[in-house]
């Protein structure tokens, strides 16, 4: 039985070899790194990819893509980029800030460049200078919130509200460095922000509902333990009447109020084009400037706003890049 | 290939550490100690923050070690003086360092890239040779477990090393010696916190930054391995328990690498890790029965 065991895993490793060996000419192989699944991360992968194939990269024809996701296992993102490492990819493309951290910290020494995406800080992150420069043979994009365009538009929604609630995970930093500009921001729209920290997913419900007890309306950020549970807080809200901002479409498709947000799909397919200059070594990773997406629009779900007995604003309603009138489960 | 077995060795090396910890707790103390989820990202943490204030990355990991002694002194106090049961103190300290944690770091999320760390420093740009480079971070982590491991065998023959082994097998007999044998399990605990804070501090000066949730699931990670090394290298004799503990992190690491190699989606990974526990579990029972039948 044992040895039959160690068979089994013996020829497992040795088929991992050759699958790894297997390398044809002239396919630009790349990984993408994913560190959680939900939609906001999922849009802009499929963005990279277009962006990539709108440049000459199409998959299935001279681009093999290998894939992965962490599941929020930082220790798993860690191996998946090992795996990437050993596969020799030409480019490493990293999702959310843990990701790309892990790529970058893994490849150093390893020349295989990395490109991140959706990293709300990369300054922050040591993944850039302050001047924008890259640190190394790293670049990307950041998804950095419209903080001030979304406080003008809860205040153009909902004139006579005063208290914003926002929900955040205590260990994500991307909502740390946005919670702290919504702090500095709300006054100037008059408003407060009461802020609700919590653990886990499991800690979820109970805040909501203490939460909701002092505000007049929440707001999202893009906090993937949040966003994930995001069903179950529309349900409570709804009940108490309460209107849920998004921090971007995803949100507003599945039942936010409204938001002003970037599009992930076009902060991907901008990361795609990026990467493809990369590949094409018309320039290097460490010679480009991180980018961020100067463009935002607004989002509005009209039978969220009846079912709350809410009339958005003519004027935000016209200049919306995409009105839902319905609740996509 | 070989990227990938030296990432194995690298990642199942420096998690061994944190297993040999775990080996104090589980199988030398038998106390299930929970505690460790906490105290991994512990050691990272202080070693960190330490690193940002500007102190010598080796000297950080000794901090991370005491910190984490302190860790597990906290879990057998509450476990030996309050008498709460041996899961629950864990719990309760893991539950606790979350926050001491976040509190620590200051935010869940520091990156050291810039920094000196023990695998990146002038002394290694200096003195070691480009050819070596690739190699370097292994070489490091191996010094690091033969010492770990020639201390932890050294200290399990002194006098207190057998009082711990028999805390776990036999307690009357330590009260026979009257010894108190609580205070041996503080101790047990304390060493084991100790070695799991150290790895995590390492583990953080790898990867180039501190991510607090990278703590999630060490014990299982720590329990799969003792297990495996435990139960694959029983009936080898010349090979002490200490290192098939540190073969079995090895043996873990490659099962996942192996894994995600294959494409196995991140999500599956988890019932991977449960299913080779159970084959584990049952190829060495099968083996018993076999011997008592015999």
């Amino acid at each position: 039985m044992k040895k039959t065991i160690y068979l089994v895993l013996t020829s497992v490793l040795l088929m991992s070899v050759l699958i790894g060996c297997n390398k044809k000419e002239k396919i630009t192989t790349i990984g993408i790194a994913q560190f959680a699944d939900h939609g906001s991360l999922d849009n802009c992968r499929e963005g990279f990819i277009q962006g990539l194939k709108d440049n000459g990269y199409v998959e299935n024809d001279n681009l093999k893509i290998i894939y992965d996701n962490a599941q929020e296992d930082g220790v798993i993102g860690n191996q998946i980029i090992t795996n990437f490492i050993s596969k020799k990819v030409d480019l490493i493309a990293a999702i959310a800030t843990p990701m790309a951290q892990s790529a970058y910290g893994g490849t150093k020494n390893k020349n295989i460049p990395v490109v991140y995406t959706a990293v709300t800080d990369p300054v922050l992150a040591e993944l850039a200078n302050p001047d924008k420069t890259s640190v190394g043979n790293v670049t990307g994009t950041s998804d950095i919130l419209p903080v001030t365009e979304q406080l003008a538009m809860i205040r153009a929604i909902l004139p006579n509200a005063k208290k914003i609630g926002i929900m955040y995970t205590t260990s994500e930093s991307n909502s740390l460095s946005a919670i702290k500009e919504y702090r500095a921001a709300a006054a100037d729209y008059g408003f407060e922000i009461i802020e609700s920290g919590i653990a886990t997913a499991a800690d979820i419900p109970l805040a909501t509902d203490q939460i909701l007890e002092k505000v007049d309306c929440l707001n999202n950020l893009t906090d993937n333990t949040v966003v994930s549970s995001l069903s179950a807080i529309l349900n409570k809200a709804n009940k108490k009447s309460i209107p849920v901002f998004g921090s971007e479409v995803e949100q507003v498709k599945i039942g936010c109020l409204a938001s002003i947000g970037l599009d992930y799909f076009d902060l991907g397919k901008k990361t795609g084009a990026m990467a493809a200059l990369i590949l094409k070594g018309e320039k290097q990773a460490s010679e480009m400037e991180f980018e961020v997406i100067d463009e935002y629009s607004f989002y509005g779900n009209s039978k969220v706003a009846e079912d709350l007995g809410i009339i958005l604003p003519e004027d935000y309603v016209k200049s919306a890049k995409e009105m839902f009138n319905e609740v996509v489960q | 290939m070989l990227t990938i077995i030296l990432g194995i060795l690298e990642e199942g090396l420096l998690y061994s550490i944190m297993t040999l910890g775990v080996y104090i707790t589980y199988k030398i103390l038998d106390f299930p100690d929970l505690s460790v989820d906490g105290t991994f990202p512990l050691g990272g943490a202080v070693t960190v923050v330490l690193i940002s204030r500007g102190m010598n990355p080796l000297l950080t990991l000794l901090f991370a070690f005491f910190v984490g002694a302190m860790a597990g002194i906290i879990t057998g106090i509450i476990h030996v003086k309050f008498k709460v049961r041996d899961l629950l103190s864990g719990i309760i300290v893991m539950t606790g360092l979350y926050s001491v944690n976040l509190r620590i770091a200051g935010r869940s999320n520091i990156p050291i890239f810039s920094y000196e760390t023990i695998f990146e420093n002038k002394f290694i740009d200096k003195y070691i040779p480009e050819k070596l480079v690739p190699y370097i971070g292994l070489i490091i982590i191996i010094i690091i477990v033969l010492i770990v491991k020639a201390l932890l065998d050294r200290y399990l023959e002194t006098k207190s090393g057998y009082l711990l082994r028999a805390a776990g097998d036999n307690e009357v007999l330590v009260t026979s010696l009257a010894k108190d044998k609580g205070l041996v399990k503080i101790i047990g605990l304390a060493i084991a916190n100790a070695l799991v804070a150290l790895a995590g501090a390492i583990y953080s000066q790898k990867q180039g930054f501190f991510e607090i949730s990278n703590g999630t699931g060490t014990v299982v990670i720590g329990l799969a391995s003792v297990i495996i090394g435990t139960k694959a290298f029983q009936n080898i004799g010349f090979i002490k328990t200490t290192s098939a503990v540190i073969l079995g992190s090895i043996i873990y690491k490659a099962c996942v690498a192996i894994a995600i190699s294959l494409g196995l989606p991140a999500s599956d990974l988890r019932l991977i890790t449960s299913t080779l526990f159970l084959i584990i579990l049952i190829v060495s029972q099968d083996r018993m029965r076999r011997v008592k039948d015999a």
